[in-house]
């Protein structure tokens, strides 16, 4: 017992090393900066909760917020939405394993190319003279070019597009480890395949859903390339807050926005993970 | 539970293949209305498969089921009148016994005090009373293939496909539910399709007994013609102990034949089919075998005990008969006398009791055949 748990301390020594060198030990440092001032251009190290009180009483700073949750919120129903279909066919419909390994690997391609390359891409497809509107305006389906791009919707698309295979993994993987003899019995008692998955399939699929509920989530809340580059400021959400912050070297209150956001993760993973034992718990 | 009335099932030259190997071999067999049937073989060889295929959740490669005399064709399980109790259960883990019990009914959309009523009476009936609210994680295994059991019941089945039911209870439970599905069998008048490879549970529970090995079905026919008729080795040897002995035909007697095994003639019931010359087993089992000390008798074989086991109901024999090793299980009462380890004694059985079987690859083209007195080849007769 004492032998397995020096050997356990010792198989984890690197990683919480390198989590208390390049993320616990900065993060700390740089997060104390919200419990200092900003005067005059200047960071004043007194403790003082001017900052936050600075902050909370922004009407701005609840706009981010909103604008973060609101973000995450739609992305994260938008890639369940187009996900869960998609692993699903996976899982039933492409049988054969080579087919199944060549979907999932173009399935996971966007993640080979860099997020700013990648954006950059998108760019060029949804600008107003890009291809997607000239294709519609040529088409006669819309006259005025659509505004796909420096604003919610760009920010939105790209995403979700980035975010896919996040949600169709883990649920992909709880469904093929499903016990399929359940969807027999349910069928052998009379239940058609819409009944089946519904009352079956659906329910036993949860945890991978809130897994990869959990992953979207906070993905998107903590995005930071595509809103910069895709929303054109008009999408402003909290990690951009803590950038512009940050580079006017008010350190102060980008730490407090960083806190901000750290909470809100938290509360998610944390309310998530309250569903995730929910539904395994069955 | 009201009646329903089982229905009968014909399966024809059923043939189920994965890959190269058939796991189903041209299986042929009828059960009646009501009929408890058993497909009983070792490990492998086919008997889910077949009970699948039936269902309706295998396709079969070749072969028609009829359920009531109609055609099964493609329809899927949920368009059959069969239900099936699963190896593996196949129970619900998200929902609680109870909803796990009232699933069928709810898909055929019963009133709500209907649905309410009958689970509570199936789940009476495998005395799980007080369980509903239970989580099926939360219970033991016997208790879990219990509800499993209830879930198909509740339906009223006119057909119930059991695949080793009662696998996962201990010996005394699992007679208690032998007993009680036995008992719900003959009052629903369901028709029973009760897979197992427990030989003593379906010589006990079935009208009919189906012995499969490698996915061919060998023999049909009820567990006393199974047991005192078997028409292969196999089937001697997997319906309780058995002794085999092989030879060739020596004689043909009016009632009786006699076989040449090595350095032995014995003698063997006379069934009309043996041919002079022809290799042949004789199946003999150890309770019909009679050991007496050496002297007093007047005839038997001469043999030495070279192994003996009290067993509490008979003493156990293990025999060398000139180089054949002989089982013997006699009868025990107080005073039976004993016999040691080393000990010549006289062995023997009445010729009656030692039935002729069909070398392995010879004899009946068909298993499927109750009465084998069909099947008699034009052989030499002799007086
Ligand atoms: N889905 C499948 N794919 C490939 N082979 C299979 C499949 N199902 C069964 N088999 C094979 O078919 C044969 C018969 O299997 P089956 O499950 O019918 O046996 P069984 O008699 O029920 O055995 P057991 O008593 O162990 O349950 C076996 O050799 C098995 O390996
Ligand atoms: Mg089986």
């Amino acid at each position: 017992m004492r032998i397995e748990g020096r050997t356990a301390l010792l198989l984890l020594t690197p990683a919480l090393g390198l989590m208390a060198v390049l993320y616990v030990v900065p993060l700390a440092v740089y997060l104390v900066n919200g419990l200092h001032a900003f005067r005059d251009g200047r960071i004043v190290p007194v403790w003082t909760l001017e900052t936050t009180r600075r902050f909370f009483a922004d009407p701005f700073s609840y706009r981010v917020i909103w604008a973060s949750l609101r973000l995450s919120f739609i992305v994260t129903a938008l890639t369940l939405g187009i996900g869960y279909p998609l692993a699903y066919a996976l899982h039933t419909r492409v049988a054969r394993p080579g087919a199944r390994v060549v979907t999932g690997l173009l399935l996971f391609s966007p993640l080979v190319v860099s997020v700013v390359v990648r954006t950059y891409g998108w760019l060029i497809l949804l600008a107003d003279r890009g291809l997607v509107n000239t294709l519609l305006r040529q088409a006669g389906l819309i006259q005025a070019p659509l505004g796909l791009l420096f604003n919610l919707t760009g920010v939105v698309v790209s995403l979700t597009h980035i975010l896919l295979p996040f949600a169709v993994f883990p649920i992909y993987s709880v469904l093929s480890r499903l016990d399929w003899t359940l969807a027999e019995a349910a069928r052998d008692l009379g239940a058609d395949w819409q009944q089946v998955f519904v009352r079956i399939t659906l329910p036993q699929s949860m945890p991978g859903v809130v897994a990869a509920s959990l992953i979207c989530f906070t993905l998107s809340l903590s995005a930071f390339v595509t809103p910069q580059l895709l929303g054109g400021g008009r999408v402003q959400v909290l990690p951009l807050d803590v950038y512009n912050s940050t580079v006017e070297i008010n350190w102060p209150e980008g730490a407090v926005a960083a806190t901000v956001l750290l909470v809100l993760s938290l509360a998610a993973v944390w309310t998530l993970g309250r569903a995730l034992r929910l539904v395994s718990a069955a | 539970m009201a009646l329903s009335g089982g229905a009968p099932v014909e399966v024809r030259h059923l043939l189920k293949r994965f890959g190269t190997t058939a796991a189903v071999d041209d299986v042929t067999f009828t059960v009646g209305g009501g009929e408890f049937f058993s497909l009983l073989g070792p490990s492998g060889c086919g008997k889910t498969t077949t009970l699948r295929v039936i269902g309706g959740f295998e396709r079969a490669d070749a072969g028609h089921v009829l359920i009531d005399g109609r055609p099964m064709g493609q329809l899927p399980p949920n368009r059959r009148e069969t239900y099936m109790v699963f190896q593996r259960l196949a129970l619900f883990p998200h929902y609680h016994v109870f909803d796990n019990v009232a699933f069928g009914l709810r898909m055929k959309r019963l009133p709500e005090v209907e649905v309410r009523r009958r689970a509570r009476e199936a789940l009476a009936l495998v005395r799980l009373e007080g369980m509903e609210t239970r989580r099926i994680s939360e219970l033991s295994g016997g208790q879990q293939q219990r509800v499993a059991l209830a879930r198909a019941l509740v339906n009223r089945p006119r057909v119930l496909l059991l695949d080793e039911p009662l696998s996962a209870l201990d010996l005394k439970l699992r007679l208690q539910m032998q007993e009680e599905l036995k008992r719900l069998q003959r009052e629903l008048g369901t028709t029973f399709i009760y897979v197992t490879h427990d030989q003593g549970e379906a010589m006990a529970m079935s009208d009919r007994v189906g012995v499969m090995d490698a996915g061919r079905l060998l023999q049909v026919g009820t567990p006393l013609d199974i047991y005192e008729r078997p028409q292969t080795p196999f089937v001697a040897h997997f319906i309780g102990d058995a002794n085999l002995i092989q030879g060739t035909v020596d004689a043909l007697e009016p009632r009786t034949i006699a076989v040449r095994a090595g350095a032995l003639r014995i003698h063997a019931h006379r069934d009309g089919w043996e041919r002079l010359g022809a290799p042949i087993s004789v199946c003999i089992r150890p309770e019909r075998v009679w050991v007496a000390a050496a002297g007093d008798s007047a005839g038997g074989l001469r043999g030495r005990i070279e192994d003996r086991a009290f067993v509490g109901q008979a003493v156990k024999y293990r025999i060398d008969v000139d180089g054949l090793p002989l089982r013997a299980s006699v009868p025990y009462r107080s005073g039976t006398p004993l016999f040691a380890v080393g000990e010549t004694v006289a062995v023997g059985w009445d010729a009656g009791q030692a039935v002729p079987v069909p070398a392995d690859g010879g004899g009946f083209e068909h298993a499927d055949v109750a009465d084998r007195r069909d099947l008699r080849p034009a052989g030499p007769a002799s007086a």
